[in-house]
């Protein structure tokens, strides 16, 4: 899954530590959401959505899966 | 896990490890010469509960992770699971055979424990180097490697010192203090890491 959550963060001038504050994670799971080395859960994804005030689909895409 | 509860839980389980190793050495060696069964068992279980508390820290610490680290531990616990799994089966086959001579009446099983924990630690690290993260686990939100290593060997020179002012010249003073070595060294060598890390800037 590929997803738009690094651009998003930066254009708000958010380090990983900040993004990780707001949804009470790990500044590592902020960078491996990031780098794609980890999908969310679907209730992180919706917390994601709900913070940068978009839908899900427009933060995730599918993969080439 | 917030910052100030990772640095909370690396004190608490140093400290409850240098509250285990100092009764085992100090209290645990008594059984043997202690008559009344009462005493007896009391000193034969004197490490337990520093343990109890480690197990029961740890678990708190994995409820209160965030769902990528939960994956984390779930894989190093299961990693750990099958690690204990197979040394056990394995050993137990060879001793039934007469292949391995086993003590499997005692100290045999004090080892599952520390071996569970250490194939635990191994997995989860390799796993969190897998999502991103450092093996050492060396992020913001957690006391550095260095300064952990550092107190654990402080902790260890401390323990040394009550050994040898209580037992003097004992080969138990000499094995903590070679822990207590090797614990600067690692520091040494992750606190150069970090202040390389410190250098540069923030992602």
């Amino acid at each position: 899954m590929n997803n738009h959550l690094r651009r998003l963060r930066e254009q708000r001038a958010w380090s990983q530590g900040d993004l990780a504050e707001q949804l009470e994670v790990s500044r590592q799971t902020i960078n491996a959401i990031e780098t794609g080395k980890y999908d969310p859960s679907l209730p992180l994804a919706f917390r994601i959505a709900k913070l940068f005030r978009q839908p899900i689909e427009a933060i995730f895409e599918p993969g080439k899966e | 896990m917030a910052r100030s509860n990772r640095r909370s839980y690396d004190l608490r389980i140093m400290l409850a490890m240098a509250v285990y190793v100092t009764v085992f050495l100090m209290f645990w060696p008594l059984v043997r010469s202690a008559t009344d069964p009462l005493a007896k068992f009391a000193y034969a279980l004197a490490p337990v509960p520093p343990l109890l508390y480690v197990i029961w820290v740890m678990a708190l610490r994995i409820l209160r992770s965030d769902e990528l680290q939960q994956r984390q531990h779930l894989i190093g616990l299961g990693v750990a699971t099958v690690v204990v799994s197979i040394v056990s089966i394995v050993a137990g086959f060879l001793a039934a055979a007469d292949l391995l001579a086993l003590d499997t009446t005692s100290i045999i099983l004090v080892w599952i424990f520390p071996l569970m924990i250490i194939a635990y630690s191994v997995a989860r690290g390799y796993a969190a180097r897998r999502y991103g993260g450092s093996a050492m686990c060396d992020d913001d939100e957690r006391m550095p490697a260095y300064q952990r290593f550092l107190f654990g060997a402080a902790i260890s020179l401390f323990i040394a010192g009550i050994v040898y002012l209580r037992n003097g010249a004992h080969p138990a003073v000499d094995i903590i203090v070679a822990m207590a070595l090797v614990q600067i060294i690692a520091a040494t060598l992750f606190g150069v890491r970090y202040a390389r890390r410190e250098r540069l800037p923030p992602p």
